[in-house]
């Protein structure tokens, strides 16, 4: 347990409640921008309780979905704001976060792409498309809309206070 | 952000990786990890045990290189801290399967030229 971070079985209802919330955090469309929405995230998680195992999927998942904005977003996504919206629900049975990345890039919707099958060699490995591999693996859901011109893709992990 | 290396005779090279591997990180020091992977050494051990980040970018900077050392017959190995965020990220996309990953950098050195 990091120092500073209460075991979250002994949280009581008032606590859990307090911890429970939403943040927001609007970032640019590069790698250094990334790495900040990154340490946002760790502080953030860590100020709401959430477990650090889940806190570092989240990261690695946050890190992928904007490395494909930068990427394969286009013109539109590097000139506009990136939001982001960190949710998290401490509950005594079922406890969540979730990230909420909206971009107004090219509209991409992640869960139409089939799951890759993963290759057996290293001579069958090709270097790309690890990255949504990653964020399937690391994440527990994920949902996609395009509405107002935006990609809003949320990705989550739950977890067990008891 | 940094990489370094160190020659273990004249048949292993060992890299070491230090600090994250996600965008900026892996634009800072992928040439320079290309350069010193094209040694022609037998082994090639790269010390992943005191990286705190590695993200799709960096893996595929890894896989790279372990494919231009088989190719000029060699082996290459990772170094990596059993509990660390890296590890879960070489975990969830295989290449743990692939490339060869250990916890000592002795067994890892070993493996490297065998």
């Amino acid at each position: 347990m990091p120092k500073g971070q209460r075991s979250p079985d002994r949280l009581a209802g008032t606590e859990r409640s307090a911890l429970s919330g939403f943040d927001e955090l609007t970032i640019g469309a590069s790698g250094a921008e990334a790495r900040r929405a990154s340490e946002w995230l760790d502080t953030t998680c860590r100020q709401r309780n959430v477990p650090q195992a889940l806190v570092e999927r989240l990261a690695l998942c946050l890190h992928e979905v904007l490395a494909n904005v930068i990427a394969h977003g286009g013109g539109t996504a590097l000139s506009a704001p990136i939001r982001l919206l960190l949710e998290v629900r401490l509950e005594q049975d079922c406890s969540k976060a979730s990230v909420t990345v909206s971009d107004a890039g090219i509209a991409f919707n992640p869960l139409l792409v089939p799951k890759r099958v993963l290759p057996k060699t290293l001579s069958e490995a090709s270097a790309g498309g690890l990255g949504l591999v990653m964020i399937r693996r690391c994440s527990d859901w994920l949902d996609y809309r395009h509405e107002d011109g935006r990609n809003h893709l949320t990705f989550g992990t739950r977890w067990n206070l008891r | 952000m940094s990489i370094s290396y160190d020659d273990i005779g004249d048949n292993l090279r060992r890299i070491v990786i230090s600090g994250r591997l996600d965008v900026p990180g892996t634009d800072s020091v992928a040439a320079k990890l290309g350069e010193l992977i094209a040694a022609p050494k037998k082994g090639v051990v790269v010390d992943l045990s005191t990286l705190q980040f590695l993200a799709s970018i960096g893996i595929r900077a890894l896989i790279t290189s372990a494919k231009a050392v088989q190719q000029r017959g060699g082996k290459m190995v990772l170094v990596v801290d059993g509990g660390s965020s890296v590890l879960m990220s070489l975990e969830a996309t295989g290449v743990d399967q692939l490339i060869p990953v250990f916890r000592s950098a002795a067994d890892a050195e070993r493996a490297a030229v065998a």
